[in-house]
């Protein structure tokens, strides 16, 4: 047996005993936790804490993460947040998760500040450096670490076959899985199986996550791609079933390892094959289900039913209609009287983040489709624009340049192709996800960011070793915007026209095809409404405007650089967003403007350890959304129509019964 | 008279705004047999929900056996004796028919008694047991009633509250419930009925009441309850 063939062997295993965790949650409470890597990667820090800093030997430090930390972490986690989510709107159920994956890792690096710096050759389960021994038989090495790992998997496999299969326990959880009503009225307390399986389920996240340290480090892209390949393998076995999970884990990590004997060892082919693995997994996989045309890839209701939004009180009317965004503008446009310089560029970038994020109002907002590809759209936009700014020529393509005779072109004519060219890869993302619902969309479209991130953004033409591209400030229609002030007013400008024609495209026959289209898909197309084309649509003006946003927000910067839009910001834009309300303009714009200004006022003013704040502060914020999915400019917008006297109620919701 | 097993008093249940019930009041003596009447959403299956811990009630007070049991959850409630069966089949369906017994009588049964259970399950209806490995959802809505039935008669309850058992079965099969209903009375069991089959329902019970728009409007010997319910049905314009 080669190397590789173990070394996939090892990979797979320690993806298998992560999916495994996933599977059991989603099969208990129907919520796809994306924190489930990050949930991972706080296991791993811990277990790193009490090995590394606290000096403890491997077994208790592995006993007391495992069987300890992580089962109260999952205890906590479930009685907080994912105990809501069950019955919540699919919407907040992701986003929610969303918050997490924000808040987690900037919780630990703030509880354990070691985790801040980079951590040299993380110790697993095995002493380091780990022995090696040689197996005869089989003609192959094999270190104390994929011992391990492999040893990991099997206790794994067998204790959890056995307790399901084997114990009274087992037996309630399949119950409880199967029919939670049914399992209610046969006397099992569903609530204490849900907690236990959020419990088993971090451990095993944990396990998975100390495993993979040794081999792949403690760092957090590491800790993502481990949440993709495990929603990957959990799409091969449909969310539910155990068995087919791993197999699919074992496949990719089979995959993963073999590959590396037939790839160049350096280039972009080689760079991107990991994260595409996942991704063509996951996409045959859903293809192949759907042409079996056993699954229709939504929402399971087994768990009972999905609250429904109640409807939001009808806005003003007339004069009255204006007065709220009048405010805003005007707020927004008198900036530069009351700012000085250096704050009036903090405040331009949030202003270019709103526009950016005006992409996720459009899609998440009206179309209701939950997409993690959004800044990875709006990294296009700002590195082709970038791209063409500069050197005129994209993947060594020298493109003409009609505008002007030197090498780069204007940077008007360079924003709005980086915005176009956003346009067909949204459309490609859509349509590939057109027949998804819901999370498998949301899966679908963060396997094709990953994608996205290591094919092209990776390149060095982009990349610059990190720097990205400079860029300057643009000159439109004969006016030179190089000073703060009128670049800032610039923004604004474009920030209002787009919020604009969003906010008509709510109250359009599309907007309305797209709101019938959230609350009910098929009684949406019963009413003849083409749901493929109101998706598409949504898609494409939300993939403009991310490329729009992404190239002004690369402008405002002064540079266009892979990491401004990498998929991790993309969650905390994501996460801010739908804090203040992913369906309102005005939250995308308070958004942008916390999400430049926090970091800088906490920077000032805060010593260096408290930089994860803010970002703790935006995954909460999001976390806070199983409470009101709508977001906080709504409720406060809800409760001054209400003081005034408004139609509008505030409806609470309960879930109803059966 | 003895002290009633079930005492619902002045029940209230409200989904978000909506009300469902208001002020509703059953009582089932031991080992009784109680029919609840009444058209679509009269709140028949919103009594047995509140009862069977399903739901919980805004307002009013459920006794059972001597204890106060308002709002108690669904799985404390079986632990005491008293089995409710929801409306649609409460079955599991991607377990096997024998894990579906054994989950249903791992509550109300004691470990040693366990096979016992099992085998008079079986005893009451052969055909489980020739499809016991089989998965529950690939049973004839016939057999997955009698699966639900089986569990009461292998480990009798004290109260059974069976909401529309027949619903959307063959008429054959129905018979087949009633007489497992019937033999579970036989074996002590209280029954408290929510039946689409009125006479059937009348003709099992002993007493009845009849719900409409979420209030009791009567109640009274079974033999009487016909008549009233054409009043209501046919007579009563206003309330209609």
């Amino acid at each position: 047996m080669p190397g590789y063939v173990l070394a996939g062997l090892v990979l797979g295993s320690i993806y298998a005993v992560s999916a495994l965790g996933l599977v059991l949650t989603y099969s208990s409470s129907r919520v796809v936790n994306f924190a489930h890597g990050v949930t991972a990667y706080a296991v791993a820090v811990f277990y790193h804490w009490l090995n590394h800093e606290q000096g403890w030997s491997i077994l208790p430090s592995a006993a007391v993460s495992l069987l300890v930390f992580a089962p109260a972490l999952g205890l906590f986690l479930w009685a907080v947040l994912f105990r809501r989510l069950t019955h919540a709107p699919p919407t907040t159920r992701f986003l929610a998760t969303v918050g997490l994956w924000v808040a987690l890792p900037a919780a630990v690096r703030l509880v354990f500040p070691f985790s801040q710096g980079e951590i040299n050759a993380p110790q697993g389960l095995a002493k380091l450096p780990a022995s090696v021994f040689h197996l005869s038989a089989l003609d192959v090495s094999i270190n104390a670490n994929q011992i391990a790992v492999l040893a990991g998997a099997v206790v794994v496999v067998v204790g959890m076959t056995a307790l399901l299969r084997a114990t009274p326990i087992g037996l309630a959880t399949r119950a409880s899985v199967d029919s939670p009503r049914s399992a209610e009225v046969s006397g099992i307390n569903t609530t204490l199986v849900t907690a236990g399986s959020w419990m088993v389920g971090t451990a095993l996240a944990g396990l998975a996550g100390i495993l993979l340290t040794p081999i792949l480090g403690l760092a957090d892209l590491e800790f993502t791609l481990l949440l993709v390949v495990s929603l990957a393998a959990a799409v091969v076995g449909r969310l539910t079933s155990l068995p087919l999970t791993f197999a699919g884990a074992l496949v990719i990590g089979l995959i993963l390892g073999i590959s590396v004997d037939f790839l160049p060892a350096h280039g972009v082919l080689t760079t991107g094959f990991r994260p595409s693995v996942p991704f063509v997994v996951m996409l045959l996989c859903l293809l192949l289900y759907q042409g079996l045309g056993r699954e229709r890839f939504e929402v399971d209701l087994r768990a009972g039913p999905v609250e429904r939004e109640v409807p939001a009180p009808p806005p003003p009317r007339g004069w009255r209609a204006a007065v709220g965004p009048g405010i805003v503008a005007v707020a927004l446009f008198s900036v530069p009287l009351w700012l000085n310089g250096f704050w009036i560029g903090v405040v331009s970038q949030g202003v270019a983040l709103a526009v950016l994020f005006l992409t996720f109002t459009i899609v998440t907002g009206e179309g209701g489709m939950l997409s993690l590809v959004q800044a990875t759209l709006a990294g296009i936009g700002g590195l082709i624009t970038a791209a063409l700014a500069t050197h005129s020529s994209i993947f060594g393509w020298q493109v003409p340049n009609p505008f002007s005779s030197s090498v780069g072109w204007p940077l008007g004519p360079a924003i709005l192709a980086g915005a176009l060219v956003a346009v067909p890869v949204g459309l490609l993302v859509a349509s590939l996800s057109l027949r998804l619902g819901d999370v498998y969309l949301a899966l679908a479209t963060l396997a094709f960011a990953l994608l996205v991130e290591q094919l092209v953004f990776a390149r060095h033409e982009f990349d610059q070793f990190g720097a990205g591209i400079q860029l300057g400030r643009p000159m439109l229609l004969g006016i030179d915007f190089n000073d703060r002030t009128s670049f800032f007013l610039l923004l604004a400008a474009v920030f209002c026209v787009v919020a604009l024609v969003a906010v008509n495209l709510r109250r359009a026959t599309t907007g309305l095809v797209l709101a019938a289209m959230r609350s009910s898909e098929q009684a949406a197309a019963t009413t003849g409404v083409s749901v493929v084309r109101a998706k598409l649509l949504a898609f494409a003006a939300s993939s403009f405007v991310a490329g729009l946003g992404g190239a002004l927000f690369a402008i405002t910067i002064g540079r266009a650089s892979p990491n401004s839009f990498n998929v991790l910001i993309g969650i905390v834009w994501l996460a801010i967003v739908a804090t203040w309300g992913v369906r309102s303009v005005v939250g995308a714009l308070v958004a942008g403007l916390l999400f430049a200004v926090v970091p800088q006022l906490v920077a000032e003013h805060l010593p260096a350890s408290w930089a994860d704040v803010p970002t703790l502060l935006f995954g909460l914020g999001a976390i806070g959304l199983a409470r009101e999915p709508r977001g906080i400019i709504f409720t406060v917008v809800n409760a001054t129509r209400r003081a005034r006297g408004g139609r509008g109620t505030l409806a609470l919701t309960q879930p109803p019964v059966r | 008279m003895t002290e009633p097993l079930l005492s619902v008093d002045g029940l209230d249940v409200r989904y978000g705004e909506a009300q469902a019930l208001f002020g509703v009041s059953v009582e089932v003596p031991p080992g009784g047999a109680v029919a609840v009447l009444g058209p679509n959403g009269a709140g028949k299956s919103s009594l047995a929900a509140a009862i069977g811990g399903r739901a919980r009630p805004a307002g009013g007070t459920i006794r059972f056996d001597g204890r106060d049991v308002t709002g108690w959850a669904a799985h404390r409630l079986t632990r005491l004796g008293l089995a409710y069966v929801p409306e649609g089949r409460a079955i599991f369906p991607h377990l096997s028919v024998l894990e579906n017994l054994r989950v249903r009588l791992r509550y109300p049964v004691p470990r040693r008694e366990r096979a016992a259970a099992l085998d008079r399950a079986f005893d009451a209806f052969p055909i489980l047991a020739e499809r016991r490995t089989q998965p529950a959802g690939t049973l004839s809505g016939g057999e997955q009633q009698m699966l639900s039935l089986a569990r009461v008669l292998a480990a009798p309850p004290r109260l059974l509250i069976a909401d529309e058992m027949s619903l959307g079965l063959a008429p054959i099969v129905v018979e087949l419930v009633f007489d497992g209903l019937a033999r579970a009375r036989r074996e002590g069991v209280a029954v408290l009925l929510i039946e689409q089959y009125v006479e059937r329902a009348l003709a099992f019970a002993e007493t009845a009441i009849i719900l409409r728009r979420g209030r009791r409007v009567w109640g009274g010997p079974a033999k009487e309850a016909a008549t009233e319910l054409v009043a209501g049905y046919l007579g009563d314009e206003r309330s209609g």
